[in-house]
């Protein structure tokens, strides 16, 4: 599913005002969070549950449950293949 | 001496702060599940203020602007605040402070593009003003959650400066598909009534009020003046309170400094029931000594009033010093923060002769205030 | 009270990003902000940077009192896009914008100042109410300097105009 991260990595550039990144520039491996990889915080969490919800039709209410999800592109990807709509 | 001359409560619980005080003394909240409000697609808990409520109390009374629900209700919190406090609301040394976060918000829903003057708060400070013939331009305070009592310690500074010798303090936010969605948004909301400092709290309670008081200088009014405030920021995150506590650690401190042996009989908490404020707050507290003193969060009586919080719990606060009691926080029953407090779920006598008052928000920013009692 | 260092523009989404690079800043969480916090950000970094102040000093003694007439009014009218009727997705990046006092955060947080932070409204630009808001500030036993300024993005005469100003001793 190379088109679907792909996708959700210009949706996140987009949303978070990524600015002068590009899809390529992001790893779908690496943590989203913490101080590897794009350095994200809460907020931005709460924003990438928007993408999901608007884009995806996924709601997660859970917080502890989302963190896993949210952990790099990837676990958002696998998540979305399994339980969203796109 | 800056003391409370006059005060008032406009709440879900009713008009004035006596029947407020009342109501609520006798155990009674208005909090509760609001299916659909604002045409929103997920139920919110709040308490709101009745609007035909307003209307029918403003009846009569001159519109020379066409007020919006919002104003009206701060024209009639501010006149039965100053007509208890005896004060002339039109002469030159006294001046109005409003805290508000939102004001007129509600107006973007009828679509602008570029907000009118309306929409702005000092335009609504204005008009409360005006409608008292006040001459001097209102002091508008926006600092999120912390603003009732940022607007009061702007107010303190403004008398000692002593220029003024009233000021009339209102602060006021009401509810809208903006604020509430906004919230929700932030995943900040409980979907039962807020639990502060409690182990299984999920979340804070949105909710309206319009509270006013009027300060005075060389008076001590109703027996209670407010000795002096302070502001401090954390430095750390827009949205989220430092862990640390270092804000509100350097408000308190800063606030208690130069008292030595100041009777504090209770602390007045921002408690808001987020898992972070309430922590934060534990982990200041605990740093000051002050873990043991009696705490009191009103957040699950109230709600969260934003703008409107700082006036409203300074006024119960006040009330129950004078009355000896510290209030019950409903819905603390095992602790949920690193320090436990002096909470509880029954009314306690106090000994003490003044208390604290702390508040945070987003922002970083983080407040204190200091009252005395004056007997 | 004495005036260190002083600095005005007329904010723009052009402005801001032009002052960015200008001053070589490095600094990614800037792009994340609202325009006014841009723009008072920026503002804050030349003045601090005239008085020959460091943004990693902790900075206990000094104060941020910020002034505008329209508060968050930009954010507010983005933030309410989002919550339409047709199409609700709230997003919680733009309703922290919609507090105005965040821009006095952006400016603590990047320069690690810990005094007071405060945010007035006010109908139209006056000096006099900007001094009078910093002796507030001032009126602090602990407060040492004040970084001042009016930043309003949204009216026919934008401006962003801050001052440092120190306590007389």
């Amino acid at each position: 599913m190379e088109s679907l991260s792909y996708q959700l990595k210009e949706q996140i550039i987009d949303a978070l005002n990524l600015k002068g990144m590009t899809p390529s520039d992001i790893d779908g491996d690496v943590p989203l969070f913490g101080d590897q990889g794009l350095g994200l915080d809460s907020i931005d969490a709460l924003e990438l549950i928007v993408i999901l919800e608007k884009n995806y039709a996924i709601k997660l209410t859970d917080p502890a449950k989302s963190k896993d999800i949210l952990k790099s592109v990837n676990s958002m990807v696998s998540y979305i293949e399994a339980n969203g709509k796109f | 001496m800056t003391g409370i001359t006059g005060h008032n409560i406009f709440c879900g619980l009713g008009f004035g702060s006596d029947e407020v005080y009342s109501r609520i003394r006798a155990g009674e909240s208005d909090l509760g599940l609001h299916d659909s409000g604002f045409a929103l697609p997920e139920p919110f808990y709040a308490s709101l203020v009745q609007r035909d409520e307003i209307e029918r109390r403003f009846a009569g009374l001159p519109d020379t602007c066409q007020m919006t629900a919002f104003e009206k209700a701060m024209v009639l919190s501010a006149a039965d605040a100053v007509a208890m406090s005896g004060i002339d609301p039109s002469a030159e040394d006294t001046l109005f402070v409003l805290s508000s976060t939102k004001g007129n918000v509600e107006l973007l829903e009828s679509g602008m593009e570029r907000p009118d003057g309306r929409m702005s708060i000092w335009s609504s400070a204005r008009r409360l003003a005006s409608f008292f013939g006040n001459p001097n331009e209102p002091v508008c305070v926006s600092n999120a959650c912390t603003s009732g009592i940022c607007a009061q310690i702007a107010a303190f500074r403004a008398i000692s400066s002593g220029k003024f010798r009233n000021a009339v303090v209102v602060g006021a936010d009401f509810l809208s598909r903006f604020v509430v969605s906004g919230f929700q948004s932030l995943k900040a909301l409980s979907s039962e009534r807020c639990r502060p400092f409690a182990l299984h709290r999920k979340g804070l309670n949105l909710s309206e009020a319009v509270a006013s008081i009027v300060l005075s200088s060389d008076t001590a009014g109703i027996g209670i003046s407010l000795e002096g405030g302070a502001i401090r920021n954390d430095a750390t995150h827009i949205s989220a309170p430092s862990r640390t506590a270092s804000g509100q650690i350097a408000a308190i401190n800063a606030v208690l400094e130069g008292k030595p042996g100041f009777d504090l009989a209770f602390v007045n908490l921002h408690g808001t029931a987020t898992l972070y404020n309430d922590s934060m707050e534990s982990v200041a507290l605990h740093t000051c000594g002050l873990d043991t003193l009696p705490a009191v969060s009103y957040k699950s009586i109230f709600g969260h009033t934003l703008g409107a919080a700082g006036v409203v719990e300074t006024i119960v606060s006040a009330l129950s010093m004078l009355e000896g009691v510290v209030f019950p926080t409903p819905g603390y029953g095992e602790n949920g923060v690193p320090y436990e407090l002096s909470l509880s779920d029954r009314f306690r006598k106090i000994s003490g002769t003044g208390f604290l008052k702390v508040m945070s928000g987003f922002g970083g920013v983080n407040a204190a205030t200091l009252y005395k009692l004056i007997r | 009270m004495k005036l260190l260092s002083e600095y005005s523009f007329v904010p723009s989404p052009e402005n801001v990003d032009e002052l960015y690079r200008s001053l070589g800043m490095s600094y990614p969480k800037f792009f994340k902000m609202d325009l006014m916090s841009k723009a008072s950000l920026l503002a804050a970094e030349r003045v601090l940077l005239s008085a020959g102040l460091r943004s990693d000093e902790t900075k206990p003694d000094m104060a941020v009192v910020l002034v505008n007439s329209t508060s968050s009014a930009i954010d507010d009218i983005e933030f309410q896009k989002t919550i339409s009727k047709e199409s609700f997705f709230p997003s919680p990046s733009l309703f922290v914008y919609t507090l105005p006092n965040v821009a006095c955060a952006e400016i603590a947080i990047r320069n690690r100042i810990m005094g007071e932070t405060s945010f007035y409204l006010r109908s139209s630009y006056s000096e006099d109410f900007l001094f009078k808001a910093a002796g507030w500030a001032f009126s602090d036993p602990s407060c040492r300097k004040v970084l001042c300024g009016w930043t309003e993005c949204l009216t026919d005469t934008p401006l962003c105009r801050m001052m440092l100003l120190e306590r007389d001793i």
